[in-house]
């Protein structure tokens, strides 16, 4: 059933696409062999754009280099013309992978401003080599055709590019709600809490990107047999925003919005030329980018979602009635006694496949580590280790160094100087996936959850390293069985965390207590060696702290190590195997909780005693004197 | 040896009027963390404009005078109508968004001042050879102005406690706002301010470069790289970033590869990005979780 709702708007698709020809005027035919060819260049963009959040300004380049490459492969050679459009695609995949290599590095801006020069580059090119054929192109070439058929008429064309379309386009909503595209989304929502559950970003955004390329190389192959012509004019910065534009038009987010995009933007291309001269009389050129400059900018403004926000506007009012009346009924059918069995079951369960290591041998050690902000020691040479199976509490005023610790710790800053070993392999400096990788993974003292999925969702992404399947048996549908396995094993852990009843509701509608649970159970789900949880009680209610406590204790015996930062220092003592005190970046006790709560550095650290004003002051004068 | 300086001397003042170009992208980036995409287009609309007060018989310099405040005034619009508005900023939204701007600018100008490109008169003086070099009057206004111009904002943001306001803002948003700064008010400075130097640009460029109602996409890209050499944050390295650029393109036209030219620029900035993405002139900013 849930399949066969996914079919059925690609079906009624393709039924108009197959009608369209036939009832539609010549003209608008026409415009529609340009929206299709379009269309599935802006699905690539779209997929890059909406789910991997990435602007890419100079999408033209690749459209170009699989024109260009058809066009020369057919008229400069005898391979065939399938054969050749193959290659092409594969050009512009290739050209994607060598210059999206370094570009993906960049972020934002520098990303955008990158890609936009790189179609500068490769319009420059194109322009100015010989094979190319300069400033005039390449001519000449035949229109397509397959057994004894020639799709030579607007009509015939528009048939051989729907089939292309609808299949890219069903590929691409594969692809969405695979796991590509659920870490995809993710990274999206929160690159780094992404990273801390295993997820290789700057790998994922290659391959989108290349994919992306991928499908605007078709678009080229296509463009390049239907005009006969390819000019530099396809690598243009035009070519680059009008693609944009559909795909802002249609909505990002949704590779749908690409196609209904591409017909929109077609449209008002054809309108606009001409409208324009009648309104203005002389008017000649480009003057439709005045109507796609104003559409982008009321968008941006008005409708920010594009007409797919619009569209869903009018949908969701029945949507939302169902969702409210669904939840209301599950909150009052909630028998607690009964859930908390199963939430017991399920935690066992999720417990019992943790991959630990043999108890009391150190499962983390830290040496001399020390981090430093300018003149500013945020740590100083801290040691510390965390054994397997023991519950570590890392306390400390405001200011101490925990976070940056945790953050140092799980990959997300780079020490000054020191080393953090986690079994066995030296680990400081490496991404936090590579962390993830070997067992350790993190919750946020600032919540990261991802905003635009559902709990089930955001526990969903956890099970990434669990789970094998890339982009293409994402994109076939071939990953059946272990997307039923995340499944299950992700409604586990929501179950452990006692979120059943709000396992599919979007997580930002969770009040912020229960958005802490989702990130533990997000983080248990992994299936971690070590738990690192920063402040997990702020904003919990003192049941729910008692029952995180329980819970904590469960994932000790089961054999997984907790390093804990928190404030709440009586939750901390009774929960705590040691408990290690930072002050002012110096690690100052570490040891059984009574002994800490005694230690009068301790003490002195939270209260501040007179006899250490003195130590106070020279400290603070030792710091002051520039290094 | 005087080929060589006289491709420097060029690369010079062609570089000055991306510096120019760059100083806005500076002005803007350093407070609201906007790259504005239409800076370019301020240039080529200064350009057209002067132009055409010119041609009605406008004297040359009060034209450059009262063209200047009517860009910045354009520009202020601009952030009033279309940046104002928008309540979550983005870097995918502010880029979409002044793509927008900067496109729907280029359509009216072509729509009002039709395809060709024109040429501004030169201003005031005579060209003369020095030491080999021809040295073109025009070359020597459009570095005395840069000059003037990069001290006069450079003075503004690091030496006035207006313009330390605006740069304040960028950093601690909700400081600057208990201090009593609005980021509207901060917001629209850095337009204005973004506005007046793409608009100096165009005017002095004119002469020599052409105006057209598409030269501001290239013009406005080459500034982005120059900004770029500086992080997007520094005024300084962001003129001599133009300066530099000017230069290897002037060279790479000089010799051999005039076709290349425009790819020079991009070659930089992809070389920049990847080398030091943070700018020449800066130290690495830190992540927060």
């Amino acid at each position: 059933m849930e399949r066969l709702r996914g079919f059925l708007p690609l079906l009624v698709l393709a039924v108009v696409l197959a009608i369209a020809p036939m009832v539609l005027p010549v003209n608008l035919v026409n415009m529609g062999v340009y929206a299709l060819i379009y269309g599935l260049a802006a699905i690539g963009l779209s997929l890059l754009m909406g789910l991997a959040g990435q602007v890419s300004l100079g999408h033209a380049a690749f459209f170009a280099v699989g024109a260009y490459t058809q066009a020369i492969l057919v008229t400069k050679t005898q391979v065939p013309g399938m054969l050749a459009a193959v290659l092409a695609v594969a050009a512009s995949m290739l050209v994607a992978l060598v210059v999206g290599l370094p570009l993906l590095r960049l972020r934002g801006h520098f990303l955008a401003l990158a890609t936009l020069g790189l179609g500068i580059i490769v319009a420059v090119v194109a322009r100015e080599l010989e094979v190319t054929g300069g400033t005039s192109g390449i001519f000449g070439i035949p229109k397509p055709s397959f057994l004894g058929r020639i799709y030579d008429s607007p009509q015939e064309y528009f048939w051989l590019l729907a089939p292309f379309v609808v299949i890219g386009l069903w590929l691409a909503q594969r692809l969405v709600h695979s796991r590509t595209g659920r870490a995809l989304g993710a990274v999206n929502d929160s690159e780094v809490a992404a990273e801390c559950l295993g997820v290789n970003t700057y790998a994922l955004r290659v391959r989108v990107f290349v994919l992306a390329a991928g499908y605007a190389g078709l678009a080229g192959v296509f463009y390049a047999h239907w005009l006969a012509v390819v000019s530099p004019e396809a690598a243009g910065f035009e070519l680059s925003v009008t693609l944009l534009l559909m795909v802002v038009l249609g909505g990002l987010g949704t590779v749908w919005g690409a196609v209904i995009g591409a017909v929109a933007v077609e449209a008002l291309d054809e309108g606009m030329r001409s409208f324009i001269p009648k309104l203005i009389p002389g008017a000649s050129g480009e003057v439709q980018l005045l109507g796609f400059g104003i559409v982008l900018v009321l968008l941006v403004v008005l409708l920010p979602g594009g007409l797919a926000q619009l569209w869903a506007r009018v949908t969701r009012r029945r949507g939302i009635a169902a969702a409210t009346a669904a939840v209301s009924r599950a909150e009052h059918d909630g028998n607690d006694a009964a859930m908390e069995y199963s939430g017991l079951q399920a935690l066992s369960r999720l417990l019992a496949q943790a991959d630990v290591t043999e108890s009391g041998s150190p499962l983390l050690s830290i040496r001399g580590l020390t981090m430093r902000y300018g003149g500013v020691t945020a740590l100083g040479d801290i040691d510390l280790d965390v054994r397997a199976g023991e519950i570590l509490a890392l306390i400390g005023p405001n200011g101490a160094g925990k976070t940056t610790a945790f953050n140092i710790i799980t990959g997300v800053l780079q020490p000054t100087a020191g080393t953090v070993t986690l079994r066995g392999k030296q680990v400081q400096g490496r991404r936090p996936h590579v962390i993830a990788t070997l067992g350790a993974t993190r919750t946020f003292q600032n919540l990261q959850v991802f905003g635009s999925t559902t709990v089930l969702g955001n526990v969903k992404v956890a099970r990434h390293l669990r789970s094998r399947s890339g982009i293409f048996r994402g994109m076939l549908g071939l990953a059946g069985r272990e997307e039923r396995e995340i499944e299950d094993w992700a409604r586990t852990a929501v179950a452990a965390l006692g979120l059943t009843e709000h396992a599919d509701r979007p997580v930002t509608d969770l009040a912020f207590g229960q958005q802490r649970k989702v990130e533990v159970a997000r983080a248990l789900a992994l299936a971690p060696a070590l738990l690192l949880l920063d402040e997990p009680m702020a904003g919990l209610s003192g049941t729910e702290r008692d029952s995180l406590a329980w819970l904590l204790r469960r994932v000790r015996s089961a054999g997984i190590s907790v390093l804990l930062v928190e404030h709440d220092v009586d939750a901390v003592m009774a929960l705590a195997d040691r408990v290690a005190v930072l002050d002012d970046g110096r690690l100052i006790a570490l040891g059984e909780p009574e002994d800490v709560r005694a230690n009068p550095a301790v003490i002195a650290a939270y209260l501040g005693t007179d006899a250490d004003d003195d130590a106070l002051v020279r400290a603070a004068a030792a710091r002051t004197v520039p290094a | 040896m005087s080929d060589l300086l006289q491709l420097v001397w060029s690369g010079l003042a062609l570089g000055a009027v991306y510096g120019l170009v760059a100083l806005g992208f500076v002005a803007i980036f350093s407070v609201r963390e906007i790259v504005n995409l239409a800076q370019g287009e301020y240039a080529s609309l200064a350009g057209l404009s002067a132009i055409s007060a010119v041609a009605a018989g406008v004297p040359l310099l009060f034209a450059v005078v009262v063209v200047v405040p009517f860009v910045v005034a354009v520009s202020v619009a601009v952030e009033r109508v279309a940046v104002r508005p928008v309540r979550h900023m983005t870097p995918l939204v502010s880029i979409i968004l002044t793509l927008g701007i900067s496109t729907a600018l280029k359509a009216a100008m072509l729509l009002f001042w039709g395809p060709e490109a024109k040429a501004l008169p030169a201003f005031p003086g005579k060209d003369f050879v020095f030491a080999g070099v021809s040295v073109r009057s025009q070359e020597l206004w459009i570095l005395g102005v840069a000059a003037v111009v990069s001290y006069a904002v450079v003075a503004f943001y690091e030496h006035t406690t207006a313009g330390k306001a605006l740069r304040a803002c960028a950093e601690q948003p909700i400081a600057a706002r208990l201090l009593g700064i609005s980021p509207r008010t901060a917001t629209m400075v850095a337009f204005a301010i973004a506005g007046f130097t793409g608009a100096v640009a165009g005017v002095v460029g004119s002469p020599i470069y052409l105006s057209s109602w598409s030269s501001g996409l290239t013009l406005g890209l080459k500034g982005f790289v120059a900004a770029t050499l500086g992080g997007l944050v520094s005024f300084r390295v962001a003129m001599l970033g133009g300066l530099l650029l000017g230069v290897l393109e002037s060279l790479a036209a000089g010799y051999g590869a005039t076709g290349y030219r425009d790819a020079v620029a991009f070659v930089v900035l992809l070389l920049v990005l990847l080398v030091r993405p943070q700018g020449l002139a800066l130290k690495a900013t830190g992540v927060r979780v």
